[in-house]
């Protein structure tokens, strides 16, 4: 049932592991192949980065006194610390909404057939093809105090006094659920259709029930889908800055204002510099740890 | 089908092509061109619509606006560090102290304005000239609020669960939190009475925000209240909002935004000519037409029939604030919006 979509995986999906590639012939030029992009990447990301950690290192906002009153004034103070911290809940209520929406997704996107996959992934990929700011206005439409959910809410009699949704964290993750959402498919879907039909078939063979067969075998097998989806909802949404002052407002303060308003209103670089080193290093942190996770659960699975 | 790989024609082709584009950057350069910054939106389409025709006809001058708000024209030009990316900065007081704090501007020489005289006293020195007016005030929706007096009714019902707050990033939010604090007992350099009033009746206020999204919430209903400038009530009454402005009991305070030659730019003599047609009577006058709403400098243009004012000399009387005092203090303020207003 359904499994016969599954066959009709595009290329491009498939698994390219070093086993079945080129081999050795290619091996130097494969490395001489990627020069363009390292040197760009180098002279694109690494050197500002270097730059950034430099400017760090410097006392006052004229970047005159080299020492480490940045790093001290930024740690000294409790409120930065809270402000990392919602930064990463943020991110990882954020990450929870879109498994708990996006899963199902997939799984039914699995038993569709041929045309209807299309027609889902067109819908999937689509709000990317908008730009952030045009979807985080609409969610303005949509959760304001006129907007459509209380609108909907107050015309059925279930409230009398709007919702308040805009400027909360509710009202947030709702929204960068939606906007962050194709960033939890296109993984999730990629690894999923790859798995074995058969599978299935054999775990209900054996007697086990949906559900059963769902978590002893689709999920940890669509592990490493899972674990790409959520490094990049997580790091999509910790430095979502329209997103999270537009629909949260600024009484929610996350890195990002934090950033902003040190580099573009009051010019402290060297602050600005030391609150983006710190968002850096959260947030990479937690990226590190789940991928490690997501190995080690799929090196579980394969011996 | 095979491709011929070279023919004597095509290298021809490629050859003349390369030496048009070489050729290309003198031609704009004998016309003439400048890179002006804007502030985006309405700033932006005037000086598209109007300015940027206006100089072409009568200098030949390409007008390039590069759409940036003023702290972010401050940055960049920093970051560029002599080599500025654009001729004319346009400024708010604020970012214009911080700018000749950098030595970011051309000693500006008001003589070389023809307009000079058309402009009332003061409005050019030696670091820029005033450009246009902007005067601040409370707007509120009439059809879901009375008309409030005072900065002190923002506190209260029914205003306070209508209000969009925003904080101390633009000119105009720090200049109503000053005067909502004078009320309190604070001054120009103690904002704290303010900041402990707003924390009382925090849980009821409906928005805060940053400056850019309020017009937008305004819009959606998000907020019937809020502080602002008479040009954006005026666009926002264009586009059908329900809106007007109130002058608040103690006075709409009153600033000025100026434009600063970029020091170190190669188009001296075009950044003057380019000044001196915007505060001329022509570009002024168009600009205080709708869609624009801009408060003129010019004195023999008219001033709008809905401006809270009859001529510009009465904007005199208006509150200012002493912007090289507040500076300094800026940061701070903004530290502490961010803890006070913190969820």
């Amino acid at each position: 049932m359904g499994s016969r979509s599954l066959g009709m995986t595009p290329p491009s999906l498939r698994d390219t592991s070093p086993a079945d590639g080129g081999g050795k012939r290619f091996a130097l030029a494969e490395w001489q192949l990627a020069l363009p992009l390292a040197l760009a990447f180098a002279a694109l990301f690494l050197a500002p980065l270097l730059l950034l950690v430099g400017v760090s290192f410097f006392n006052d906002d004229k970047i005159t006194q080299p020492g480490f009153g940045s790093w001290v004034k930024f740690f000294g103070d409790p409120f930065n610390y809270k402000v990392i911290g919602d930064t990463l809940l943020l991110g990882v209520k954020t990450v929870c909404a879109t498994i708990v929406v996006g899963y199902p997704l997939a799984l039914v996107y699995l038993d569709l057939g041929a045309r209807l996959q299309k027609v889902l992934l067109f819908i999937i990929i689509m709000p990317l093809l908008l730009s952030v700011v045009v979807r985080t206005f609409a969610w303005i439409v949509v959760l304001g105090r006129e907007g459509m959910v209380n609108q909907v809410l107050i015309g059925l009699g279930l409230i009398s006094e709007p919702l308040r949704l805009l400027q909360t964290e509710l009202g947030l993750v709702i929204s960068l659920t939606q906007i962050e959402m194709p960033l939890m498919l296109l993984p999730l879907i990629s690894v999923m259709s790859r798995l074995d039909p058969n599978l299935r078939d054999a775990s209900a063979a054996l007697g086990a029930s949906r559900w059963r067969t769902l978590f002893t075998v689709i999920v940890p097998l669509s592990m490493p889908g899972l674990v790409a989806g959520c490094l990049l909802v997580f790091a999509s949404s910790t430095t979502a800055f329209i997103s999270q002052t537009v629909i949260g407002g600024v009484r929610l303060i996350y890195l990002p204002l934090l950033i902003w308003q040190q580099s573009l209103v009051v010019y402290n670089w060297p602050l600005a510099a030391v609150a983006s080193l710190s968002l850096v290093v959260s947030v990479l942190s937690v990226i590190a740890a789940l991928s490690y996770l997501g190995r080690r659960s799929s090196g579980h699975l394969h011996g | 089908m095979i491709r011929q790989p070279f023919s004597r024609r095509n290298l021809l082709a490629g050859a003349s092509a390369l030496g048009g584009i070489s050729f290309l950057p003198g031609l704009a350069h004998a016309k003439g061109s400048i890179v002006a910054t804007t502030y985006p939106g309405t700033w932006e389409d005037a000086y598209r619509g109007v300015v940027a025709p206006m100089l072409k006809k009568k200098d030949d001058i390409d007008l390039e606006l590069a759409p940036l708000f003023a702290m972010d024209q401050i940055g960049k030009a920093k970051a560029a560090r002599g080599a500025p990316p654009f001729d004319v900065f346009v400024l708010d007081p604020g970012p214009r102290i911080v700018g000749m704090d950098g030595g970011l501007f051309e000693k500006f020489d008001p003589k070389k304005l023809a307009n000079l005289g058309k402009l009332p006293a003061g409005f050019a020195d030696d670091v820029g000239v005033q450009v246009s007016a902007q005067v601040v005030g409370i707007a509120y929706n009439p059809k879901k609020v009375p008309a409030p007096k005072s900065w002190a009714d923002l506190l209260k019902d029914p205003w306070v669960s209508r209000l969009g707050l925003t904080g101390f990033q633009t000119t105009f939010g720090t200049s109503s939190l000053i005067e909502l604090s004078k009320l309190f007992g604070g001054s120009l350099t103690n904002i704290d009475p303010a900041l402990a009033e707003l924390k009382k009746v925090l849980p009821k206020i409906a928005a805060v925000g940053l400056p850019a999204a309020m017009p937008g919430l305004f819009q959606q209903g998000q907020c019937d209240v809020m502080y602002t400038n008479t040009q954006t009530v005026a666009t926002l009454k264009g586009k059908g909002i329900d809106v007007e402005f109130v002058k608040p009991e103690s006075g709409s305070i009153a600033f000025y935004t100026t434009m600063h030659i970029a020091k170190g730019t190669a188009e001296l003599a075009n950044a003057y000519k380019y000044l001196d047609l915007v505060v001329g009577k022509e570009v002024q006058e168009a600009l205080t037409k709708p869609p624009y709403n801009f408060v003129p400098v010019n004195k023999d243009v008219p001033l709008p029939a809905d401006l809270p004012m009859k001529s510009l000399d009465e904007m005199t009387k208006y509150v200012e604030h002493d912007w090289s005092k507040i500076n300094p203090l800026r940061a701070a303020w903004i530290e502490k919006f961010n803890k006070e207003m913190a969820k």
